[in-house]
């Protein structure tokens, strides 16, 4: 793997790292990527004909609820403002976006 | 003296009632063995300071009539559970400070019926790892050798309930967590079916394999707190009732041994025991059949696909603004990269960087989608075994406990811990780790595990082999 790719995912992931950690992570990839790419050997023919089978799926179905507030109104705010970083008038406060 | 070593949760009940001795006596004795052996071992991150308190509580409760089993049972639980007014820091350092503003479901079931929770035991950071060495509070040490790990990540749970920290755990299992360190640390350890237990309050890692599970001493004591932790909650729309799956009624299980699967790399010492606990089985008159499970061996593979890529997902709320650390920077950007590149340890950035990786445009085929059409087909190759038999049984792990350090080196070594484990969550499957006898290294001994997987909803089944087999070693 090489090290722009890494930087590039870094990038995307919102993590700041050293470069020799990213020269270590370009290396630990091309293992377990060699490893976990055993997955390939599995032929797509065989993944969709057994899939085709399959019923309608037990594993994945949707779960519905009413789109409702549950909790009382500032039930919560100064449990969880006491947690934030940094809060100005009942609010979070952040660095200027726009 | 209270004999913590042989103490059941119905003894402790049936003590607690005949007035042999009281929550809170029961409690300090925990404490006193805490203080004496957890500077060196390390389960626990922290003790409440509300213990006796909640002891109070529970010994009201025995007053005025509405003490159950669990009632001042001391139990720890894993630092990725909430509970309000706590900190629950994953062993992240960037939840160092964070304090839990509600309950977990499984914490407030506990506090109702007024059981002890004692405190919050040490993992690998957001439950990344298998040995505890991921913690940014620094490693578990197994306390039948401090040399090596208790395994992970429920590493603290596991080896604060073998240490008589407390008389049971909490942990959580994505792909052995509950069960792997239970074998390292000679106790059972349960991972029920994959939303049978409400994960409302549990910090996620990998949201289609989580579960909470239960570590005791003994099957009975994990059976008690499984049956009292677990049902559906409106709150966790990913927890299930009891009729969610048609149930498998057994009257005596039929048992299942994959052997083409249980080959590899395998420590002869683990061989010599797997084959004796199949003829204690045999002599107890269970009936013990050959199974293939020809796509198991792509668990592995295939988890550290879906696993990343959830990971990525699930903990992109890190972020340095709402909670957590937060590093100051000109830009909002960099509040971000600066905050998670010093919160997250080294195995958490490697994971998200990876599971960034397979998601990402032209590897997501080849990757990720690969690999849940790959979970598919273990899911059917269980499916078809439950068809002949009613458990399947392997070994836990490929050797006992390892030394501190001695895999740290070697990412995919360390990944293959998960072997016979994570199939049952790839698969939501049911399963537990049972001790199965020891090994002598270096004039330690060191526990060994067997691993039963049963059909959905069928932890009874689990429960019923285990209590026979604890007869049997």
């Amino acid at each position: 793997m090489q090290l722009e790719e890494i930087k590039k995912l870094a990038d995307l992931a919102r993590i700041d790292m050293s470069e020799e950690e990213m020269k270590e992570i370009a290396k630990d990839f091309d293992s377990i990527l060699a490893y976990v790419g055993q997955v390939q050997e599995v032929s797509s023919r065989t993944v969709l004909e057994e899939e085709s089978k399959k019923s309608e799926d037990y594993f994945l179905h949707n779960v519905m609820r009413e789109d409702i507030v549950t909790n009382k109104k500032g039930e919560y705010t100064e449990k969880i403002l006491a947690n934030a970083p940094d809060t100005q008038d009942g609010f979070l406060k952040v660095k200027q976006i726009l | 003296m209270i004999d913590l070593k042989n103490l059941t949760i119905e003894k402790a009940h049936e003590s607690f009632k005949n007035g042999e001795f009281t929550v809170a006596e029961l409690v300090n004795a925990y404490l006193e063995v805490i203080k004496e052996k957890n500077g060196e071992i390390n389960a626990y991150l922290e003790i409440y300071d509300d213990v006796l308190e909640q002891a109070k509580r529970a010994e009201e409760m025995f007053k005025n009539g509405t003490a159950t089993l669990m009632t001042g049972i001391p139990i720890a639980i894993k630092d990725n559970i909430l509970f309000e007014g706590h900190i629950a820091s994953a062993s992240s350092k960037i939840l160092k400070n964070y304090t839990a503003t509600y309950d977990a479901t499984v914490v407030k079931k506990l506090k109702n019926t007024g059981a002890v929770i004692i405190g919050r035991t040490n993992m690998d950071e957001f439950a990344m790892g298998v040995s505890t060495e991921n913690s940014a509070y620094g490693v578990t040490k197994n306390p039948y050798d401090t040399k090596r790990v208790p395994g992970g990540s429920s590493g603290g749970s596991c080896a604060c309930v073998a240490m008589n920290g407390a008389l049971v755990a909490l942990g959580s299992d994505t792909a052995g967590s509950c069960r792997q360190p239970a074998s390292f640390c000679g106790v059972v350890g349960l991972k029920p079916t994959y939303g049978s237990v409400s994960r409302h309050g549990l910090i996620a890692m990998g949201s289609s394999l989580d579960v909470i599970g239960a570590i005791g001493k003994n099957i009975s004591d994990v059976q008690i707190v499984f049956d009292f932790i677990k049902g559906q909650d409106e709150m966790d729309s990913t927890s299930i009732s009891s009729e969610f799956y048609k149930k498998k009624i057994v009257t005596k299980p039929v048992i299942g041994i994959p052997r083409d699967f249980i080959k590899e790399g395998m420590d002869d010492r683990i061989l010599v025991n797997f084959e004796e606990t199949i003829e204690k089985l045999k002599s107890a008159g269970y009936l013990i059949k050959d199974i293939k499970l020809p796509y198991v061996k792509y668990s592995v593979p295939a988890y550290y696909i879906i696993t990343p890529a959830e990971i990525s997902a699930n903990l992109a709320r890190f972020d340095g603004i709402r909670y957590g650390l937060s590093e100051k920077a000109d830009k909002l950007f960099d509040v971000y990269t600066k905050s998670r590149g010093k919160g997250f340890g080294r195995e958490v950035r490697r994971r998200i960087l990876l599971g960034t990786y397979v998601l990402s445009h032209g590897y997501h085929d080849a990757y990720y989608n690969k690999a849940n059409a790959v979970r598919r087909l273990i899911i059917d190759d269980y499916n078809k075994a439950f068809e002949q038999v009613d458990l399947i049984l392997t070994p836990t792990t490929t050797g006992p406990a390892f030394k501190i350090g001695e895999k740290v080196n070697d990412l995919v070594k360390m990944y293959l811990e998960d072997i016979f484990t994570s199939p049952a969550n790839m698969a939501g499957f049911p399963a537990i780790s049972i001790p199965s006898g020891f090994v002598e290294e270096d004039g330690e001994k060191l526990p060994l595990g067997i691993h039963f997987t049963a059909p959905f909803l069928c932890e009874d089944i689990l429960f019923t082999i285990g209590k026979d087999f604890e007869k049997l070693i």
